[in-house]
């Protein structure tokens, strides 16, 4: 095997992409429901709006716009953290989270963007259950996973950039630089025996740690990258440990057991599928925030698609734990946003900037929902 | 008895597989080491998205913003622009940002009668005055700067 082939091709410790895909796409949906829905009410104020790109034109996205589409790809991520993930629906995952940032600049947040470019990485990673990813035995399974070497280069590019323009301007840059390298080698350290290379590794995890610990920001950005820098640079055997306890529960009870009754239990699952798809939405009702009953809709039509010929042809219950899953996402959405200041803070805004426009029917509705959710 | 049996990796990927995932490598990383190198040729210094320069949201705008219009019949009408857009978009246009003045004043256009908008931005930092005047029907506005008397 060449060089470069060895590089991008090579074996990768398969719990690193598997728990990489569910930290940030849990990060994405928490994010998205603390960070920037609260943020929602400017959208489509006054009718203007400048889109990240001109193919957008004179389209104008609305709050009820945003907020559903915030709503569909952050329940639907949550979903895929919560159950092994579908490529069509980290596809979907993937479009929506780009079309929320690139149809305003009202969001020129720049990592999201970033987040952007890893969501499109994770559409190509393997799609891993937890009994792929981890095994009973103390050694971690390996496989070629070339997504995610380009996640490690993608990140490290971003560094570079980082350590140009720092240097560019005359300041310090030889820590980015440092991150920049050591990403670039990450993904090489699951391929090699080396003692060398194995107790180096996690010390060039310190850089990007020490980088965003130092260079703290008001958004999750550090979080995302300390998060992220741990499961890169962390020794495999401690990701696999790690990663087999907590996913004891999904390896040991909610596997299929038997194949004995297919016929009765395809119909069981496919009326319970159906069911929860439908009900799974209804639990966005209670969220009380314009475009989310829409987006939450949206996330189960796209689990049905993800769903597929399974919610038919297949005895095993997997279609029903997809649903399970959309629950949970549903249910996370709703819980998250009744012990947070979120919605206060949403409709407080709303009700600040038309009272500055001088609509105070508008206002007076928006301060009475404030003052309903004010914890 | 349940199994718990671990499932195999994915498989090594076939030649043919290998030859398009790295077309599709190639164009990815091409596409993330010129986005940030665009920053060098944009008219509007003010616009760094996509260049990693910056993980911080837009700051405050740096100058404070007055603008006015001026319809067929020789009348001139002030602004009020916090009435009229949101506020983050008035900060855009306090830092100059050039895309977002050109949508604001071909916006004002679109009213009957008007025949030009003016937007006036008193910046401290570096004490000058820009001036965007756009002549409705017109395809870009022409700005002036100069600097403020002390």
């Amino acid at each position: 095997m060449k060089p470069l082939t060895r590089y991008w091709f090579g074996d990768v410790a398969l719990a690193r992409p598997y728990s990489l895909v569910r930290f940030v796409l849990t990060m994405l949906a928490f994010d998205s429901w603390l960070n920037l829905m609260p943020h929602g009410a400017k959208y489509g104020v006054g009718g203007f709006n400048v889109a990240h790109f001109p193919v957008f034109g004179d389209f104008i996205p609305s709050a009820p716009f945003y907020l559903g589409v915030l709503a569909f790809t952050s329940v639907l991520a949550l979903s895929q953290a919560l159950y092994r993930p579908h490529r069509i629906a980290l596809a979907l995952v993937a479009m929506g989270y780009t079309l929320g940032w690139t149809c305003s600049l009202l969001d020129s947040v720049a990592y999201h963007y970033l987040v952007s470019l890893y969501l499109g990485c994770f559409v190509f990673f393997p799609m891993l259950s937890a009994r792929a990813a981890f095994s009973r035995s103390d050694r971690a399974p390996r496989g070629s996973a070339w997504a995610y070497v380009l996640f490690c280069v993608t990140t490290a590019i971003v560094y570079f950039y980082v350590a140009a323009w720092d240097a560019a301007d005359g300041e310090p840059y030889w820590l980015p630089m440092v991150c920049s390298g050591a990403y670039l080698v990450a993904s090489m350290q699951d391929r090699s025996d080396s003692t060398a290379v194995l107790v180096t590794m996690p010390f060039l995890g310190v850089a990007p740690i020490a980088f965003h610990w130092l260079t703290p920001t008001e958004s999750w950005f550090p979080i995302y990258m300390i998060g992220i820098a741990v499961l890169v640079f962390a020794p495999a055997r401690w990701i696999h440990v790690a990663g087999r306890t907590l996913t004891f529960p999904a390896r040991n009870w909610l596997q299929d057991q038997s194949e004995v009754g297919i016929d009765e239990r395809a119909s069981q699952v496919f009326y319970a599928s159906l069911a929860g798809l439908v009900t799974a939405p209804v639990v966005s009702m209670f969220v009380d925030l314009p475009g989310v009953k829409t987006g939450c809709a949206l996330t189960a039509i796209a689990m049905l698609f993800v769903i597929g010929r399974q919610l038919y042809l297949t005895p095993k219950r997997r279609p029903l734990w997809r649903v399970v899953s959309l629950f949970g996402g549903c249910l996370a959405l709703w819980i998250t946003m009744a012990t947070s200041t979120a919605r206060f803070d949403y409709y407080r805004s709303g009700a600040i900037d038309a009272d500055l426009r001088g609509d105070h029917d508008a206002a007076a509705l928006m301060r009475e929902k404030a003052e309903r959710y004010r914890r | 008895m349940r199994s718990v049996a671990t499932e195999p990796p994915p498989p090594h990927p076939s030649p043919k597989h290998r030859r398009r995932s790295g077309l599709f490598i190639g164009a990815f990383l091409l596409l993330q080491f010129l986005a940030p190198l665009t920053y060098l040729t944009r008219n509007d210094a003010a616009d760094d998205r996509f260049t990693w320069r910056t993980f911080s949201p837009p700051s405050g705008p740096a100058c404070e913003t007055s603008a006015s219009l001026e319809t067929f019949d020789g009348r001139r009408e002030e602004l009020a622009l916090h009435k009229m857009i949101h506020r983050d978009w008035v900060d855009y246009v306090g830092r100059n940002r050039r895309v977002v003045v050109e949508a604001f004043l071909r916006k004002q256009c679109e009213a009957e009668g008007v025949l030009e908008v003016e937007l006036t931005n008193h910046c401290e930092d570096d004490s000058r005055i820009r001036e965007y005047r756009l002549r409705c029907g017109g395809e870009r506005s022409h700005e002036t700067t100069r600097t403020a008397a002390r």
